[in-house]
């Protein structure tokens, strides 16, 4: 079962448009207004570190890296447990955390670097310490939330008795946690956090050789060495960062994730399960589709249908379990609310910021912004239909073949796990090679980084339909559009959608590094929110990147809200599988 | 002389392997023969693992045989049967259409009018007119197999096939189910006349056929061909229906479970030179708690096999196991169909939790298997088996065994018994050293 022991639950029903829209304008608040604050003095104060392109070099690069991805993970792992548990036990706090998670996951992060990084380097002066930090951070946003949603599900699913038992043997919650609650989420935890580490690399080009105006902020790693290797030209060193990040991702899977796959087995619930066919590879596959995406996370929702197991109850409310002494119980509300103040000060104080930067955007500015927001979304809606039209047939029959897809497995987890920026000069160069220009061009760029995750998403739906309606299907006799209209396409469906969701919001993000692209001295640009945001914050103009960033998470959050999250539910209501 | 009615399926010398060519290949089915007249309703009847449901698949064209030909109407099959519908176990609805999605699915061809008029009178057939615009998920278990019926049902097919159509089904609905389908059969205005069905439901296949073919394991092979000859509708409580159980109880008991002088036979094989290897006779894929439950059961009576069978609400294959497990260790005796407890087994159901290991354990020293799996740990280094090698081993010496459940049997086995011990991390099995057990009672 794994992760996907979960179904939908009532908590996390929709929360009203407000709270998105707060939830957004916090996030921006926080990041944005910052911007504001440290521009006023910042003043170049370290030395741009050098990159060395030798392959002598290179290891150490990679192990840089590494070590972030891994720091990184370290504070994922701690904020998932906290804030999981802390949504389980505090059910008053769960009506807020888990919309907030879900709309946090969806905003592209990417526009909140520049604020990061400014805030971060402002704290620490003198040292690579502030520009370390918002690295660390960056590759954070790219790994956490699902590793949450994951958790909080297995939380949920862990079933009364084994509470019930906790409670009997009078187990204190360090030991519940380790006892009951850890061994219930490993398997789940463990299947998202290979996910993780592949989302948490996809934009490492881009947070370590990270521009601001004039300023270079960059930290040694495999992701600068290779934006320096794109610079400068040198094809050699671009060829072997590509290498060295292919073994990176190699080694990681073998030595880390493969050995902690076979001793998370024994958590397994299900021990001699039914005679279901068991894919492993496709759980695998599926975890993966949900790397980088910035749109959704629901995991649990999503994969139920495709596990064997019927999804346990929700959890019932359990106030033995919550009531704690009332002393301690008094110093908890008093930090809580010590917490809560502090936050919204900083809300406030952000908000502020926020608003007087924006009221320095032109109505010329805004205007501006909306009419490359249509057209970044035309590109989005482009990457997303040409990327559907030629991975969903694709997906179907790997799907519906064991054999084809376990053969083709490894390569494809690869290409799932690479960081497709790295490479986005060369497609461009393909692109304009053959006549094309960056209006288009970004268009490819885009579906790079997130066609992948359609396919993914088709091919795991397509290998859970059920035999017996694969062979019914034949016996019926259903044969050409038929069959996809009556068959195929309603059964992969709401994979499809969930491909549609990452894919989407994957797009967005990526318009800010694929509408710009610099190879040489070369600039190539393309007219499109993602490119308004990459000339912003090249020319440090804060106000116009505030401005453009806030808009696009507001159009990424509200088309989730009106369009795929509807998909979603029909889609879940329809097209699922009666078991 | 009449006509003999014209051959609709035939299937020659027919075997299929899953995974054919690997080592982990297993024969489903070998070497069958079988042909489905016109008007034949022919049902498949054997225990699970006897390759029923392949065999079906393969009349249908679902699946292509390993070896061996398959004919439609005198022509070779390739692909699916022309002339076929299946009625599935899990009923293989598509939920996202309705009910009369799902009923007019085979016919989407036809003009509108057609498939109007077919749909009326095929949803009368079934009793499901109120329910055309309902989901299936809204449906109970008994009105989602109507649908598959009907859905069958509509393409007005030459040869209807069902897959264990009741099996899903609770007892009452089922037994509703299948009146209708009987009435069917007996209304001689209603074109289905041929149906190949699989069952593993002794009273239905009496119920439904005119020729009951009577299928045994290890490898799935035709046993015996029983024809029925009596009118539909039919009423299970005439002589004749019963006798035709009785007969049908006596082929099955025969296959299943033969005498237990037979069954201990030791076959000796000459294999790899000067080596010798016994062929150690399997134990049935049951545990320890099956056979004990069963011994308390009996008590002092006798029983039928089939009685159990029916007062457990079992398949009555997984009873056999069970029977010719406890058989296999000396704990009942089984005089044609009764069962009843030797002094030994009497002996076991007395005694206490730590007296039936020590007896369990004795008994399963008797068995040459178990013979083979303690000789084949004391010659490892260390004397740890790891699971791999005994795997290996149990493919060589027992070839017709699915190496997975013997493992598995043995495994049980051996661990209720304090013989050995299994080591889950490093997949090794080891003796285990235990104290002398108290003498039993």
């Amino acid at each position: 079962m794994s992760m996907t022991a979960t179904l939908s639950r009532p908590e996390r029903e929709r929360p009203a448009i407000w709270f998105e829209a707060v939830v957004v304008l916090g996030v921006a608040a926080l990041l944005l207004g910052g911007v504001e604050v440290v521009s006023q003095w910042r003043q170049p104060l370290r030395q741009t570190v050098e990159i060395d392109l030798s392959v002598r070099a290179l290891p150490g690069y990679a192990l840089l890296s590494l070590a972030r991805g891994w720091i990184a993970y370290f504070f994922s792992l701690l904020f998932t447990l906290v804030v999981a548990s802390w949504a389980f036990y505090d059910t008053r706090a769960r009506r807020y955390i888990l919309p907030a998670l879900d709309v946090l996951q969806s905003i592209p992060v990417l526009g909140f670097l520049p604020g990061l990084v400014l805030a971060l380097v402002a704290l620490f002066p003198h040292s690579n310490t502030g520009l370390e930090l918002s690295c660390v951070i960056m590759i954070f946003t790219g790994q956490v939330w699902n590793m949450a949603f994951s958790y909080y599900d297995s939380l949920c699913g862990v079933p009364a008795d084994y509470r019930m038992l906790g409670r009997l043997y009078g187990f204190k919650w360090w030991h519940r946690f380790l006892k009951i609650e850890l061994p219930f989420g490993a398997q789940g935890l463990l299947y998202n956090s290979m996910v993780s580490m592949a989302g948490g690399w996809f934009f490492l080009s881009i947070t370590e050789a990270f521009k601001l105006g004039d300023q270079d902020f960059r930290v040694p790693g495999i992701g600068s060495y290779m934006s320096v290797a794109i610079e400068r030209g040198d094809v050699r060193a671009q060829l072997l960062g590509v290498v060295a990040m292919g073994i990176v991702i190699v080694v990681v899977d073998r030595l880390v994730w493969w050995p902690l796959v076979v001793w998370s087995r024994k958590f397994k619930m299900d021990d001699f399960g039914s005679g279901r066919i068991n894919q492993p590879g496709w759980q695998r596959w599926l975890a993966r589709s949900r790397a980088m995406q910035a749109a959704t996370r629901r995991i649990g929702l999503w994969l139920a249908p495709l596990s064997a197991v019927p999804g346990p109850p929700p959890a019932s409310p359990l106030p033995a379990a919550t009531t704690a002494t009332a002393s301690s119980g008094r110093t908890a509300r008093g930090i809580y609310y010590l917490l809560l103040a502090a936050l919204l000060g900083a809300l406030a104080w952000g908000g502020v910021q926020l608003t007087s930067l924006l009221t320095r955007v032109s109505v010329a500015d805004w205007i501006e912004i909306l009419r490359n927001t249509g057209l970044s979304f035309l590109r989005v809606l482009a990457a997303v239909a040409l990327g559907t039209l030629w991975t969903v047939p694709l997906g179907v029959w790997i799907g519906l073949n064991p054999k084809l897809s376990s053969r083709l497995q490894p390569f494809i987890q690869f290409v799932a796990s690479f960081p497709a920026p790295m490479i986005y000069p060369w497609i461009l160069l393909l692109v304009l090679r053959t006549g094309g220009s960056l209006q288009w061009g970004s268009v490819p760029l885009i579906m790079m980084g997130t066609q992948w995750y359609i396919l993914f998403n088709v091919a795991a739906a397509a290998s859970a339909v059920p035999n017996d309606i694969v062979s019914c299907a034949e016996v019926l006799r259903l044969s050409g559009w038929r069959r996809w209209r009556k068959f195929l396409l309603p059964a992969v469906f709401p994979g499809l959608v969930t491909g549609w969701i990452t894919a989407a919001g994957g797009a967005w993000n990526a318009t800010i590094v694929s509408e710009y692209v610099q190879i040489g001295d070369k600039l190539y640009q393309a007219t499109g929110l993602g490119a308004y945001i990459s000339r912003a914050t090249n020319d440090g103009n804060f106000p116009r990147l505030a401005a453009a960033v806030l808009v696009m998470a507001l159009v990424v959050v509200g088309i989730n809200r009106s369009l795929w999250k509807r998909l979603q539910v029909f889609a879940n209501e329809r097209c699922r599988f009666l078991t | 002389m009449p006509d003999s009615p014209p051959i609709l399926i035939e299937l020659r010398s027919v075997c299929h392997e899953y995974a054919a060519g690997s080592p982990e290949n297993e024969l489903v089915l070998s070497d069958v023969n079988l042909t489905v007249a016109e008007r034949d309703v022919v049902v498949l009847l054997g225990p699970s693992g006897c390759g029923k449901s392949t065999l079906v698949r393969i009349m249908a064209g679902l699946i292509k045989p390993t070896r061996g030909e398959v004919e439609y109407r005198g022509i070779p099959l390739h692909g699916v049967s022309p002339g076929v519908a299946m009625v599935f176990q899990n009923f293989a609805l598509f939920p996202w259409l309705t009910v009369r999605q799902n009923v007019l699915l085979p016919v989407g061809r036809l003009p509108a009018e057609e498939q109007q008029s077919r749909l009326t009178k095929v949803l009368a057939t079934v009793g499901l007119g109120a329910y055309e615009q309902a989901y299936p998920r809204e449906l109970s278990g008994g009105m989602k197999q109507r649908v598959g019926i009907a859905r069958a049902l509509i393409a007005e097919p030459e040869v209807l096939c069902m897959d264990e159509p009741f099996s899903a089904l609770d007892v009452l609905t089922a037994e509703t189910l299948r009146n209708e389908i009987g009435r069917l059969l007996a209304s001689p205005e209603h074109p289905l006349r041929t149906m190949v069905m699989v069952t593993h439901n002794i009273v239905e296949a009496v119920y439904f056929a005119t020729r009951i073919v009577v299928m045994a394991t290890q490898p799935g092979r035709v046993d015996v061909v029983v024809p029925v000859d009596l009118p539909y509708p039919r009423d299970p409580d005439v002589p004749g229906f019963r006798a035709i159980v009785e007969k049908l109880h006596a082929i099955l008991t025969r296959t299943n479970l033969p005498d237990a002088g037979e069954v201990t036979k030791v076959v000796t094989t000459e294999a790899g030179g000067t080596r010798r290897r016994i062929a150690p006779v399997s134990l049935p894929y049951v545990t320890p708690g099956e056979v004990l439950g069963l011994l308390s059961l009996l008590g002092d009576a006798e029983y039928d096999v089939f009685e159990i069978a029916e007062r457990l609400g079992k398949e009555f294959g997984a009873i056999i196991r069970v029977v010719k497990a406890s058989e296999l260790l000396g704990f009942i005796e089984t005089p044609g169909q009764e069962v009843r407890l030797t002094t030994l087994g009497r002996e076991l159901v007395a005694a206490s939790t730590e007296n039936q290991r020590s007896i369990i354990r004795e008994r399963l020293m008797q068995l040459k298997i178990f013979e083979l799996l303690v000789r084949l740990i004391r010659v490892q280094p260390e004397h740890c088996l790891p699971d791999e090698e005994l795997l290996r081993e149990l493919r060589t010496a027992l070839p017709h065994e699915k190496p997975r459940p013997l493992f598995r049997t043995l495994l049980s086995w051996g661990r209720y018994a304090g013989l050995i011990s299994h080591d889950q991390r490093r997949h090794v099995i080891k003796l285990h050293h235990h104290e002398d057990p108290p003498p039993p009672a």
